[in-house]
C-alpha cells in the first residue's frame, strides 16, 4: 500500500506502490530495490519535473466543493447545458475544472463520452458485439506500428509516477490506447506526438475513455496533425505566424528577418498541445479551455508566449540570430508560463475562431500555389465542445453517467433522493438488474451484517458502514 | 576534451543528426554536448539542438548540433532543419538491422534537401550491445566507403567514440571549408574576425567563408 502523506502539495509514495504486481524494475538506470521513498508532486511528477514549483495556489476546499457540485449538475444534463448555457460552461472551464472531475469533464466536453457509449456494442458483455475498444484491444495490431509504439512507451513523461515503471500499468495502458488507435484508423497509423496526448488523458481516465478522448482530439480538434505528411501542422504554423503579425508585430518582424520557420518552434507546442512545454498546472488549465473552445486556445498560448519572449526590442537585443532566437523560445521564462498569468493572457487575447478560419483559407490557397493539392485532406476541424455536440447530437442514454461504485441506499433516504432531480449524488438504485444481488462489501466492519459470505437476496437492503458522511447529506459527496 | 567558451570561435558548423526513431540520436547529442545519457529521454518532436565548441588544430569550432524526430512522417517537415547544415551524422542501431536497411532512404532524403557538399558520417550506435548485434561492422564499413561516407561505431551509453565521431566530422568540414574545395557561398558558416566580443556584435553573414591560414 502506498504511504501517502500530504503537506505542501508533496506526497510520498513508496516504490512498492509502483512495483506492486509489476515484474520489471523502476527504470533501468536506477538501483532502487525494496522500499525507497519517491517524492512526487500533487500531479504525480517526481523530483520537480514538469516545473511544479509547489507554490500554494490551491483553491480553498469549500470553493472546490461548490465547483464540483456545479459540474456534477452540468454533467447530469449535459445536452441542455451545451445547448442553452454554453457560455456558462465556457466560463467554468476558464476557471479551471475541479481535479476530481477533470477526466470526466474532458470526456464529456470532447464528445468522447458519447462516442464511447455509442460504441458499446449491441449486447453488454457479449462476445460477438463487444465494445469497440475491447474489440480493438484484443486484436494483435500491425507489427510495424507496434514496434515504434513500444520504443516510445518509456519515453513519455518518464518522470511521472504513472509511466516511470517499465512495463508497468501506465505504459501498458499507453500501449493499448495507441495500438487501438492504429487499428481504429489503420490508414493513419501512429504518430509519435500522439503518445504524450494519450499519456495526459491516461493520467485522468481509464484506457477506454482515454482512447475515445484521443480519437476526438485526432479527428475533431486537431484533424490531420498526426497524419502522414504533417500538412495540417505546417499550415497551422503559417497561420500562427500570420496571426502574430497583428498580435506582436515586433516579434513577427524578428522571426521573418532571421528566416525562422514556424515549424522550427511550434511543432512540439502544437502537436503535444503544450503538454511538454508548460508547467503542469498550466497544462491542465489550458486543456480545460482547449476541450471547451478548441484549437484557438492552442493558437493563443503560442501567440502569448511569442509575444512575451520576442515582443519588445529590449528582449530581442539578446538574440540576434536564428540559433539564439530558437534557444530563447526553447527556454520560456517561467513567469510567462505561470498558471494565473497565462490563463488571463489567453482569455484576453483577441484572436477568434473566425480569425483562424479566415487565415486558414488564405494559407491554404498559398499552400496550393506552391505545393499543389493537399495529400491528406482532413475533415474540417471542430472548434470546441459545442460544435462537436451540435454536429452529432447525442441521445440521453449516451450522456448518462455510469458510476462504477453503486451504493444501495436504505429505504428512508431513498425517497429524499428521488425527489430532487437536482441530486448531485452518484448513488443509483439498480432497478434494471433485479435479479442480481448488490456487490458484497469487501471491507465489512464487525457490525456489518454483510459479513456473511452468501449472496444476499436483492430485497434485503444493505447498510454499508465505514463512512461517517451521511448519505442524505445535502452536500451529496461523491467518491469518484 | 576542450569544451571551449561561447565567446571565442572561428566557425559555426551546423550538423544534423538523422536516422530512424529510437537509434539514439538524442543521446548522441546529449552525450556530446552535455556529457549526459538518459535511458528514458523523451521522444523528439520537432527539433532539439545544442552546441559545443571544440578545438581543431588552432581553430575553435562551435558545433551546432540539431536533432529531429526519426519517424517517417516527420520527414515532411525536415527541409527547414537541413537548411545551412554542413555536416550530418546518419545514425542506425547496430542491434536493429531494419534501421540499417533504411539508411539508403535517409541518404536520398539528405541529398534531396541538404547542401551537396555536406559531410556525412554513417554511425552505428549502441556498440555496447555487441552481443545482440545484427549489423556486422565490416559490412557497414564497406557500404560507407562505397557511398563516400565516413564511418564509425559508437556507444552513447558508454561514451565510446562519440567524441571521435563528431571530431572527425567537424575536422572534415573544416578541411573542406579551408581548402577551396567549395566555392564561396555554397557552405554557410557564420564567421568571426579576429576579435572577440558578445554575440550581439556578430554579423549574421550567411554567405561568407573565412579563409584562415
Amino acid at each position: 500500500m502506498a504511504k501517502l502523506q500530504s503537506g505542501n502539495g508533496v506526497q510520498r509514495g513508496t516504490v512498492e506502490s509502483l512495483a506492486e504486481h509489476e515484474s520489471s524494475s523502476l527504470g533501468s538506470d536506477s538501483e532502487l530495490n525494496g522500499f525507497t521513498e519517491i517524492q512526487t508532486d500533487k500531479y504525480g511528477f517526481i523530483g520537480g519535473a514538469q516545473q511544479s514549483t509547489g507554490e500554494n495556489d490551491n483553491i480553498p476546499p469549500d470553493v472546490l466543493r461548490q465547483r464540483e457540485a456545479k459540474w456534477l449538475d452540468m454533467l447530469n444534463s449535459w445536452d441542455k447545458w451545451m445547448a442553452k448555457k454554453h457560455k456558462k460552461v465556457k466560463l467554468r472551464c476558464q476557471k479551471g475544472i475541479p481535479p476530481s472531475l477533470r477526466g470526466r469533464a474532458w470526456l464529456y466536453l470532447s464528445g468522447g463520452k458519447v462516442k464511447k457509449e455509442q460504441n458499446q456494442g449491441k449486447f453488454q458483455g457479449s462476445k460477438s458485439h463487444d465494445a469497440r475498444f475491447k474489440e480493438l484491444d484484443s486484436q494483435p495490431g500491425d507489427p510495424k506500428w507496434l514496434d515504434v509504439i513500444e520504443r516510445d512507451l518509456h519515453r513519455q513523461f518518464p518522470f511521472h509516477e504513472m509511466f516511470v515503471a517499465r512495463g508497468g500499468h501506465g505504459q501498458q495502458d499507453l500501449f493499448r490506447v495507441l495500438k487501438a488507435y492504429t487499428l481504429h484508423r489503420p490508414e493513419e497509423g501512429y504518430c509519435q506526438a500522439q503518445a504524450p496526448i494519450a499519456a495526459v488523458l491516461l493520467m485522468h481516465m481509464p484506457a477506454e475513455d482515454a482512447f475515445w478522448g484521443l480519437v476526438q482530439i485526432c479527428e475533431k480538434y486537431l484533424p490531420g496533425y498526426y497524419s502522414a505528411g504533417l500538412e495540417a501542422i505546417q499550415l497551422d504554423g503559417e497561420i500562427l505566424f500570420a496571426l502574430l503579425k497583428r498580435v506582436a508585430p515586433v516579434a513577427h518582424r524578428h522571426l521573418k528577418k532571421y528566416k525562422i520557420d514556424p515549424i522550427l518552434y511550434m511543432t512540439e507546442w502544437f502537436m503535444c498541445a503544450f503538454s511538454r512545454t508548460l508547467p503542469w498546472a498550466s497544462v491542465l488549465r489550458m486543456w480545460d479551455m482547449f476541450f471547451c473552445e478548441g484549437v484557438k486556445i492552442v493558437f493563443r498560448v503560442g501567440l502569448v508566449l511569442l509575444k512575451c519572449m520576442l515582443g519588445s526590442q529590449e528582449k530581442l537585443k539578446a538574440c540576434q540570430g536564428q540559433y539564439e532566437t530558437m534557444e530563447l523560445l526553447r527556454s520560456i521564462e517561467p513567469r510567462y508560463m505561470q498558471e494565473a498569468f497565462l490563463v488571463q493572457e489567453v482569455i484576453e487575447l483577441p484572436v477568434s475562431e473566425r480569425d483562424i478560419e479566415k487565415e486558414h483559407l488564405f494559407q491554404l490557397r498559398r499552400w496550393k500555389e506552391t505545393n499543389g493539392e493537399l495529400h491528406c485532406k482532413s475533415p474540417p476541424r471542430m472548434h470546441g465542445a459545442k460544435a462537436i455536440i451540435a454536429a452529432e447530437p447525442p441521445s440521453r442514454q449516451d450522456l448518462k453517467q455510469n458510476p462504477t461504485i453503486i451504493v444501495e441506499v436504505p429505504q428512508t433516504t431513498e425517497s429524499k433522493m428521488e425527489k430532487g432531480k437536482k441530486a448531485k449524488s452518484k448513488m443509483q438504485k439498480k432497478t434494471d438488474m433485479k435479479n442480481t444481488s448488490p456487490p458484497l462489501n469487501p471491507y465489512p466492519l464487525p457490525s456489518d451484517p454483510a459479513l456473511v459470505s452468501d449472496t444476499l437476496a436483492p430485497s434485503e437492503s444493505q447498510h454499508l458502514q465505514g463512512s461517517n458522511q451521511s448519505l442524505s447529506s445535502t452536500e451529496n459527496d461523491t467518491y469518484l | 576534451m576542450n569544451m571551449g567558451t561561447d565567446l571565442a570561435y572561428n566557425f559555426v558548423f551546423k550538423v544534423v543528426l538523422i536516422g530512424e526513431s529510437g537509434v539514439g540520436k538524442s543521446n548522441l547529442l546529449s552525450r556530446f554536448t552535455k556529457n549526459e545519457f538518459n535511458h528514458d529521454s523523451r521522444t523528439t518532436i520537432g527539433v532539439e539542438f545544442s552546441t559545443r565548441s571544440i578545438q581543431v588544430d588552432s581553430i575553435t569550432i562551435k558545433a551546432q548540433i540539431w536533432d529531429t524526430a526519426g519517424l517517417e512522417r516527420y520527414r515532411a517537415i525536415t527541409s527547414a532543419y537541413y537548411r545551412g547544415a554542413v555536416g550530418a551524422l546518419l545514425v542506425y542501431d547496430i542491434t536493429k538491422h531494419l534501421t540499417y536497411e533504411n539508411v539508403e532512404r535517409w541518404l536520398k532524403e539528405l541529398y534531396d534537401h541538404a547542401d551537396p557538399h555536406i559531410v556525412v558520417m554513417l554511425v552505428g550506435n549502441k556498440s555496447d550491445l555487441g552481443n545482440v548485434r545484427t549489423v556486422p561492422t565490416e559490412e557497414a564499413k564497406v557500404f560507407a566507403e562505397a557511398k563516400g561516407l565516413l564511418f564509425m561505431e559508437t556507444s552513447a551509453l558508454e561514451s565510446t567514440n562519440v567524441e571521435s565521431a563528431f571530431l572527425e566530422v567537424l575536422t572534415a568540414i573544416h578541411k573542406k571549408v579551408a581548402s577551396k574545395e567549395v566555392t564561396r557561398g555554397s557552405i554557410s558558416a557564420v564567421t568571426l574576425g579576429q576579435t572577440l566580443g558578445p554575440s550581439s556584435e556578430f554579423k549574421e553573414e550567411r554567405r561568407s567563408c573565412c579563409n584562415s591560414s
